[in-house]
């Protein structure tokens, strides 16, 4: 089952290679990401069996990690009929890109062995930076360089930590999961130390913590709408779930405290960083970025806080991914209309589209934490946890920070929607496929807000059992 | 009476090891070459014609050749060639070795600016930089070495139980005798550094310190630098091929084999690459220097 | 067979070296080449006298993929470039050299608290290794040119292939491969991207933004 799921958006790829219209591939991209997401759906109701040999297993972390990578493609499908009715471009590469992307991020979220997990993650590197370049200017490819090379070498480095892990589980004499688990007595704790630096620096790399997330506002900026909401929902979480799977094997070799301290360390860093350069941004799409980056900051800080943190962390990566894709599924649709995403050259969307500009709005409010949203929720679960374990000064810089990038964000978001009206370039009528996908975003995103089912909480629970933090 | 014995392989040997390496080169470039003994004749004309002085230099300019000479056949006494042991050793005689180089290398910079011409100049103030780096260079290479033997004389160096020490240093002795062989290349101003047959002063180096000097001044200075390079080539043989004491005929070919080997190989260097920019030059030195301090990198590690 | 490993070792290091005493791209490829081509016959040597069809397999593709193909690719990619250019690096040749040096002291000395588990083929693996991804590090770092950034990367890739081919029998064949094939395809991306930078810079060579990355002259 897993292996159909891994291969079904594969081979779908393979298929676009041939003489075929725009409009299959746009169909061939929905049903593939209708399938996908039925069959994770399913996934729920009961867990598939365990492949090769134990090297693909979907556990409640790669559950949750699954569903919203289906869940994002499902909207960014539904976005795509909106979008292409006025994209005079091809689609093929995009949407190739995008089928394998899909095919190597549920490989991510299923992998149970160290060494696939690199593959895979790297992989997903590859093809994304395509996607980034969509629009062949000098910026764009600028900045996939710069993406593909700072994410190459921070998983470079991701690849010395897992042959460190290696040499630390000389005696279990494999990467599998369960198998490191079962003898993390036996692991050498100076090599698994090693080994937890350079998982978190070379997998920090590709998330964009802070002093390696330099090429995060260049790709976002420059990558259409889709792509943001692919890279900074899924892709970065990607990533996140290898430093979980890590933080399963440092709790059960009693390593919590190292792997904790780096991690809290580079959580506040990330949490500070953006803050201090949201306030000289001039584009949306670019202060989203910085968003992003402050929302893995708090992923991380979660993570490394345990206990009350780690819930938060885990319901964050869900809240993190919805209001990542109303954010750039927004921005998307506004840089389609204008052409631009920058704040002096697009202003007063309210007047001409009111409901973009309402959802921009709410985008705004979903992405910093507001309250009917459950973004709200999950960040206060971290400050709590930070308050909790008595790390008062954590949690105070924390408020700030994010006090900081609310006005930062506000300032571009209210800029644009206000202001007087330019005339648009493109399309004069709202799209309604468009502002179906970001709708179904926002209404899932008050709705988690406002009540959280039980079958979900049961799944982050066991996932938090899973990683066994105290 | 062994000083003498030395003294005559080097005067015998010396020219005719540079003989080979233009035959080599004569090879490589499809000439036939002039005989293995042509550094013999140069030299007999040289010492038969009498030598001119330019007005403006000193006492200084007419005692270099002389010092020069006495200073590499000093350097000679200290280094091991073949059977026969070297007639002066004692321990720390490397400093004595390096700072026989500095004091011609001195003079020869002095008598350079002596002349008051401004290509000798420029020669000596090139070769004062470099110099610089080949000490350094001569000296990394040595301490590595001396780590590797446990001594700091030259003869037990390079000499003692180096045979063994293939087995265990080998990768140390690697990098040293690929440094020790740039080294050479640069102290007797061979092709990728400085062209010995070039006449363009702009680019020349050791060529161009010598330009003013004629007749026996001149033939002394080119004796002095064959023996330079043969007794530079004398180090690195017995780090190459570890001669184990058997009889003295065996040894002495295999010394011969060696010194033949090495003047092949600078001959091949010479006609395959070609001279570095000057500007380079500093670079090809540091990596030389690099690779003796990446010896002794590893020399230390393995403790 | 010891012996070997190390001379294999301590030449990857050396050619790192070059590589970064080097100003001409061209010149750079090629010694690269030379270099996968010596780490593709360290499995050879690893164990003793009964190589395995997993030293086969690493050592045949290794070579394959990254003296081969590798070079050519990056030769594609500065196609239209004078092999005459050169690397123009943000510290001078000299000083990368020494700095070069001590980064291998100082990645040796790193290596000194670190203690392999096991026995492993060479003791000289652990620190060559090290300092060959600390120098591709490096070339990455003090290079601005966009091939020699891939270079840069390419050699950190060496580097910790040399220490990955020591670790046997913990990852299956299947997943090296698979690491092998994900290197290949980012250099294969990499030199797309290379090109199509080369190429925005001709048309425009007055940009302010590829004038640093592009190669042209």
């Amino acid at each position: 089952m897993l292996t159909l799921l891994i291969l079904l958006p594969f081979i779908s790829a393979l298929g676009i290679f041939l003489p075929v219209s725009k409009k299959f591939i746009l169909k061939l991209f929905i049903a593939v990401s209708f399938c996908h997401g039925l069959i994770v759906a399913l996934f729920w109701m009961q867990r598939p069996p365990v492949e090769f040999n134990g090297f693909l297993v979907l556990d409640p972390l790669g559950l949750i990690l699954l569903s919203i990578v289906s869940f994002l493609f499902l909207s960014v499908s539904v976005f795509m009929i909106g979008y292409f009715k006025h994209e005079p471009r091809s689609n093929r590469l995009l949407t190739v890109c995008l089928l394998c992307l899909l095919s190597t991020m549920t490989l991510v979220a299923v992998s149970y062995h160290f060494g696939l997990l690199w593959v895979s993650i790297e992989a997903t590197t590859l093809f994304s930076a395509p996607l980034i370049s969509y629009h062949r200017n000098q910026q764009s490819l600028q900045a996939t360089w710069r993406y593909l090379l700072v994410c190459s070498v921070g998983i470079a480095l991701g690849l010395m930590g897992t042959f460190f892990l290696a040499i630390a589980a000389h005696d279990v004499h494999t990467l599998l999961l369960p198998a490191i688990l079962k003898g993390s007595s036996s692991l050498s704790l100076n090599w698994m130390k090693l080994s937890i630096i350079f998982f978190i620096v070379g997998y920090g790399c590709k998330m964009g913590l802070a002093p390696t997330h330099s090429w995060k506002p260049d790709a976002y900026g420059q990558a259409t709408g889709m792509v943001g909401v692919i890279m900074a929902g899924a892709l970065t979480q990607c990533s996140f779930l290898a430093l979980l799977r890590i933080a399963q094997v440092c709790n059960k070799a009693g390593l919590t405290e190292f792997y904790s301290s780096i991690l809290i360390v580079s959580g506040m860093l990330s949490l500070l960083v953006p803050a201090l350069f949201i306030l000289g941004e001039k584009s949306i799409k670019r202060a989203f970025a910085y968003s992003s980056i402050e929302n893995m900051g708090l992923l991380v800080l979660g993570l490394g806080l345990g206990a009350v943190g780690l819930f938060g962390a885990l319901f964050h990566m869900i809240n993190n991914a919805l209001a990542k894709s109303v954010m750039f599924l927004t921005a998307g649709s506004i840089a389609q209309k204008y052409g631009s995403s920058r704040a002096d050259e697009v202003k007063g969307i309210i007047h001409i589209y009111p409901l973009t500009g309402i959802l921009l709005v709410a985008a705004f409010l979903a992405g910093t934490g507001m309250f009917p949203f459950a973004t709200f929720h999950s960040e206060l679960l971290i400050l709590n946890a930070a308050i909790t374990s008595r790390h008062y000064c954590l949690a105070a810089g924390g408020v700030v920070c994010l006090g900081v990038m609310f006005i930062g964000v506000a300032k571009i978001v209210l800029g644009v929607v206000h202001g007087k009206p330019r005339e648009p370039l493109l399309a004069k009528k709202e799209n309604t496929s468009m502002n179906a996908a970001i709708l179904l975003a926002v209404v899932l995103l008050v709705g988690l807000g406002l009540w959280m089912p039980i079958g979900l909480e049961k799944m982050i629970n066991n996932a938090v059992k899973l990683i066994g933090a105290v | 009476m062994l000083i003498f014995s030395h003294w005559i392989i080097v005067f015998l040997l010396a020219p005719l090891f540079v003989g080979v390496i233009a035959k080599v080169k004569a090879f490589f470039a499809g000439k036939k070459g002039p005989s293995l003994f042509q550094p013999f004749f140069d030299l007999q004309r040289l010492f038969q014609k009498d030598s001119v002085y330019s007005r403006t230099t000193t006492w200084v300019f007419r005692a270099v050749p002389i010092i020069c000479l006495a200073a590499v056949l000093l350097l000679a006494l200290l280094v091991p060639l073949g059977p026969f042991k070297a007639p002066l050793q004692f321990t720390g005689d490397i400093f004595l070795a390096a700072s026989i180089l500095g004091l011609a290398r001195f003079f020869m910079i002095i008598a350079a600016l002596d002349t008051g011409y401004s290509f000798e100049g420029m020669g000596a103030s090139r070769e004062a930089f470099f110099s610089c780096l080949c000490e350094m260079i001569l000296f990394m290479n040595f301490i590595t070495l001396s780590l590797a033997q446990h001594s700091i004389s030259l003869s037990s160096m390079i000499g003692g139980n180096l045979p063994l020490s293939w087995k265990l240093w080998g990768t140390v002795l690697i990098l040293v005798v690929g440094s020790f062989f740039i080294l050479i290349l640069a102290e007797n101003a061979r092709i990728p550094i400085d062209d010995p047959d070039t006449h363009l002063e702009l680019t020349m180096i050791h060529e161009v310190k010598i330009l003013d000097h004629s007749g026996v001044d001149l033939g002394f200075l080119l004796y002095a630098s064959a023996i330079k390079l043969f007794v530079f080539a004398g180090i690195l043989i017995p780090i190459i091929l570890p001669i184990e004491p058997v009889n003295k005929v065996m040894d002495m070919l295999i010394f011969l084999g060696g010194m033949l080997a090495v003047s092949i190989a600078v001959g091949i260097v010479e006609s395959t690459t070609a001279r570095l920019r000057l500007n380079r030059v500093n670079h090809l030195l540091l990596i030389a220097f690099a690779l003796g301090f990446f010896g002794f990198v590893v020399k230390m590690w393995k403790g | 067979m010891t012996s070997w490993v190390d001379v294999i070792c301590i030449t990857v290091v050396f050619l790192s070296l070059i590589i970064l005493s080097n100003y001409r791209v061209a010149a750079m490829i090629r010694i690269f080449a030379i270099q996968s081509f010596v780490l593709g016959l360290l499995p050879f040597f690893l164990h003793a006298f009964c190589i395995s069809n997993r030293d086969v397999i690493l050592g045949v593709v290794t070579m394959v993929l990254k003296a081969v193909l590798v070079p050519s690719i990056l030769f594609w990619a500065i196609r239209h470039v004078s092999m005459r250019s050169e690397v123009k690096p943000i510290i001078g040749l000299s000083a990368s050299i020494i700095l070069g040096a001590m980064i291998i002291a100082g990645a040796f000395w790193v290596s000194l608290s670190l203690k392999l588990p096991g026995k492993p083929a060479s003791d000289l693996i652990l620190p060559c290794s090290l300092s060959t991804v600390l120098l591709g590090f490096m070339i990455m770092v003090t290079r601005t040119r966009a091939v020699t950034q891939v270079l840069g990367y390419l050699i950190m890739e060496n580097g910790i292939f040399l220490f990955a081919v020591s670790l046997f029998d913990v990852m299956p064949v299947l997943i090296e491969m698979g690491i092998l094939l994900d290197i290949f395809v980012a250099v294969f991306i990499m030199a797309i991207v290379v090109n199509h930078i080369n190429e925005e810079f001709e048309k425009n060579p007055a940009s302010v933004t590829f004038s640093k990355m592009g190669e042209t002259f």
